[in-house]
């Protein structure tokens, strides 16, 4: 087979001792961007970028990838462990992941994390070698007119998000779209909000809001608890060395878990502008619908865990696609990769692969062994990392904060950023206080924006027509996937449970 | 195989700002006596992005220059001073009032952000060197259209309106195809977009009509034949376009392009500005600056001192006489 012999020519390419050194310096810096809340790949690469340029590409395009994918993995860490998201696609990762380590899971739910990054990143390189020219297609498929439909199809799932309390959890989503607004408008390049400030141009970042509400509004809550009174452990326990693997029930639990999420994952990445984020949300949203026991999300589910995880993986992956099959990145960080290409003199489009096959299947063949020295370097950390959460909490809060302060402010040495996370951590502490839903503001904050764009681009270029949202293949797959999702999960929860009284009534 | 491995290039950037302004506080009031330039003053060279952008690669590129042919005696550092779209950088150098040791290297966003944020500065304030060259558009259809040229693509806009993609409204995306319509006679819908990703895509998924964008980051996808470039903003067409027009070729020429070039804070004695123009003459010629042209499909529209200030409140104008008329700004 042609893929297979190609496959084999990047894996002698990826294999020589000098790569393998770049690679899994990758990948450790990767772990390390991820881990500082704030400080995202798409920082961490444009920031090693000018490293690269007296190297040789391949080797460099390999390091750069790892960096990218293997914030992937170490994003997640703290999140589980201080509910403070280590850059904006593991923010999923907190609904459930910090809840377990605060039930005293936080062994299994560190390893279990790094395996379903493993699988999600792993069947993603998978399907970027097998199906990359049939992917191809479904990135360029995405005009304004279907961006509109996937962000209206994310708003459905602020509802599985909104909880218990909908009035709090609808003003909460309604506070997300209102910073939604903030910002130089598209269409007329008028100031919204901005007050003149030339930082707010480009609007009110996510990631500053999301290590505001969830990070330091959970760490002012265990202030206001009083918890650093008491010596050491304090928001979550972690005592018994011997549960630090999974229990087999977490394995057969999220056996599908992992293969749904990893597939949903890769496709949303596969879209342009979408990525990892809204991956992993969706991802959770599907995963709390289709669950037997959605009562238990939020609370310490590990398929609440696992489904985020591995979908942000898979789709770091797929956003491979359009930046190797049509020069066109879908992230920030892949925008970062394509300058590379770019510095190097190399053309990236769709005739890429083609022309320099050695870099695309050297970078393709990188990832497979990328991940797996991502899931050895993170079994190994996990214990080390697990100490953090040992260290007393008087200690342990402040220093939390500092960090998030240093890798909020290093990304765009930006005051009002840095003014701004702290607001939001003083909200989010009321918002904990209250009962308000920090999630789904935050899923506001990110669908308001592109849905308003992309409903502005759609209805500029029909002349206001929503016909248009009929007129275009993609858009029809996309309402009737929606439509499905909406009718037929009800439906089938109600089937199942009707199925499960009527089990109850047989056997009493 | 070389790494190069130089400490200010991958220290984030607020720590290297915050390591350097104490560095500039220490040894701001000694000032030159002697002949410009001192070897004694380390020249404080501002990059007002975050590194990889294309401000940050001109800027690289030309201290390489200077580093190779020994045309700057002193040391230099280069400090990214990113924010606010480059209100941050830019203002820290129009503090440096009177100080011939800053100096850093515009962008589109140099007359951009002026326009759309209350900066104190505004482009004409600081001192001119030179500017090295344009950033100019290519307006692009989908490879499958049927509109093979620029004639035909005024005489289908003619009849029936069409929309074009570009990013952003105060930028040179939305004031190029502006004038080029109101020249050639045609109306259009302009639709903004985030980036050029973005734009990318909805010209691919048939959602647009056409779009403009700097021909560097599409070159891939116009060699495949994905896209089709029909005419292009500049004063000539870079060789990677083949034989695309220009539109002064097809008789609409707008004279509006992004000024790539260097300043030095305001004020700054006569000297220091002659000095800079004269080493700037022999940056120009050299064979790396030529190649960062070509790489980077830029326009290189080479204009010195007082000229270029002038050029700058030119492009300034032009755009705010735009901009206002379609009220983006006021």
């Amino acid at each position: 087979m042609d893929i297979f012999s190609d496959l084999i020519m990047g894996l002698s390419i990826a294999i020589t001792p000098i790569n393998l050194v770049y690679l899994l310096l990758g990948a450790a810096i990767g772990m390390i961007v991820g881990v500082i809340p704030g400080f995202g790949p798409s920082a961490g690469l444009a920031i090693l970028l000018p490293m690269t340029f007296g190297m040789d590409p391949i080797g460099a395009i390999m390091l750069l990838a790892a960096i990218y994918y293997g914030a992937m993995y170490g994003g997640t860490i703290t999140s589980i462990l201080l509910n403070t998201p280590g850059e904006s696609a593991t923010v999923a990762s907190t609904f459930d992941g910090f809840p377990l380590a605060k039930n005293g899971r936080a062994g299994p739910a560190l390893v279990m994390q790094a395996v379903a990054s493993f699988v999600g990143g792993t069947v993603g390189v998978i399907l970027i070698t097998l199906l990359a020219p049939m992917f191809a297609q479904v990135s360029r498929s995405f005009g304004p007119p279907e961006y509109f439909l996937l962000a209206l199809m994310g708003m459905l799932t602020l509802i599985v998000m909104i909880g218990e309390n909908w009035r709090l959890g609808i003003i909460s989503a309604l506070i997300g779209f209102a910073l939604g607004t903030v910002g130089v408008d598209l269409e007329t390049g008028q100031g919204r909000y901005t007050f003149g400030s030339a930082e707010l141009i480009g609007g009110i970042y996510f990631i500053p809001i999301a290590i505001g509400l969830f990070g330091l509004g959970e760490l002012f809550y265990a202030f206001y608890q009083g918890l650093h009174r008491f010596g050491t452990g304090g928001i979550v326990n972690y005592e018994n060395e011997d549960r630090f693997w999974p229990t087999r029930m977490d394995w057969i639990s999220t056996r599908m878990t992992m293969a749904r999420n990893s597939v949903l994952g890769f496709v949303v990445g596969v879209i342009p502008g979408a990525g990892a984020t809204i991956a992993s949300l969706m991802a959770y949203s599907t995963e709390r619908s289709l669950s037997k026991t959605p009562e238990n999300f939020g609370k310490g589910e590990m398929a609440g865990l696992v489904a985020p995880e591995t979908a942000n993986n898979a789709a770091s992956s797929g956003a491979m696609i359009p930046l190797l099959t049509l020069g066109i990145p879908g992230s920030a960080s892949t925008a970062v990769l394509l300058a590379a290409f770019l510095l190097w003199g190399l053309r990236p489009g769709p005739l890429f692969m083609e022309q320099n096959p050695e870099l695309a299947w050297g970078l393709i063949a990188s990832m497979y062994l990328g991940n797996m020295a991502l899931l050895t370097i993170s079994i190994f950390a996990i214990p080390l990392f697990v100490q953090i959460i040992k260290v007393p909490y008087r200690i342990l809060g402040p220093t939390v904060i500092v960090v998030c302060a240093l890798g909020t402010f290093s990304v765009n040495a930006s005051f009002i950023e840095l003014y701004i996370m702290f607001a939001a951590g003083i909200v989010g502490f009321f918002m904990r206080l209250y009962g308000f839903s920090a999630a789904a503001l935050v899923l506001a904050l990110v669908l308001g924006p592109l849905a308003e764009e992309a409903l502005r681009q759609t209805l500029t270029i029909s002349r206001g027509s929503f016909m248009i949202f009929v007129e275009r293949p993609a858009s029809v797959w996309i309402i009737l996937v929606t439509l499905m999702l909406v009718v037929m999960l009800p439906l089938l929860n109600r089937i199942g449970k009707k199925a499960q009284m009527v089990k109850k009534l047989d056997a009493g | 195989m070389t790494i190069q491995f130089e400490p200010t290039h991958w220290l984030p950037s607020s720590t290297v700002a915050a390591l350097s302004a104490c560095a500039i506080a220490l040894s701001a009031p000694v000032m030159a006596q002697e002949a410009y330039p001192s070897t004694d003053e380390t020249l404080d060279w501002t990059i007002a992005f975050g590194p990889g952008g294309g401000n940050d690669i001109m800027a690289r590129t030309i201290i390489d220059i200077l580093t190779k042919y020994d045309l700057y005696p002193g040391d230099v550092s280069a400090e990214n001073r990113a924010g606010g779209s480059g209100a941050v950088g830019w203002g820290y150098l129009y503090g440096q009032d009177g100080d011939p040791y800053g100096i850093s290297t515009t962008s589109g966003s140099f007359v951009t952000t002026p326009l759309q944020a209350d900066t104190p500065w505004q482009p004409e304030d600081f001192t001119p060197v030179a500017l090295l060259a344009t950033d100019d558009l290519v307006l692009v259809v989908n490879g499958d259209s049927e509109i093979q040229n620029i004639d035909e693509f005024i005489a289908m806009a003619k009849a029936e309106p069409m929309n074009i993609g570009g990013t952003g409204t105060v930028n040179v995306d939305f004031i190029v195809p502006t004038l080029f319509a109101e020249k050639a006679g045609f109306e259009f819908d302009y639709v903004s977009f985030n980036s050029m990703a973005d734009q990318t895509t909805a010209l691919l998924s048939g959602a647009l009509d056409a779009m403009v964008g700097n021909p560097g980051e599409i070159l891939g996808l116009i060699d495949a034949g994905e896209l089709r470039p029909l005419v292009f903003s500049g004063q000539s067409t870079p060789d990677a376009l083949g034989d695309t027009p220009t539109m002064g070729d097809v008789g609409f020429d707008i004279g509006v392009s992004m000024p790539r070039g260097l300043i030095l804070p305001p004020n700054v004695p006569e000297a220091a500005q002659e000095w800079w123009i004269g080493t700037m003459q022999k940056v120009v010629d050299t064979p790396e600056w030529a190649e960062y042209i070509a790489s980077n499909t830029l326009t290189p529209t080479v204009i010195y001192g007082e000229d270029f200030r002038t050029f700058l409140g030119q492009t300034k104008t032009n755009f705010e006489s735009v901009l206002k008329s379609v009220g983006a700004i006021e």
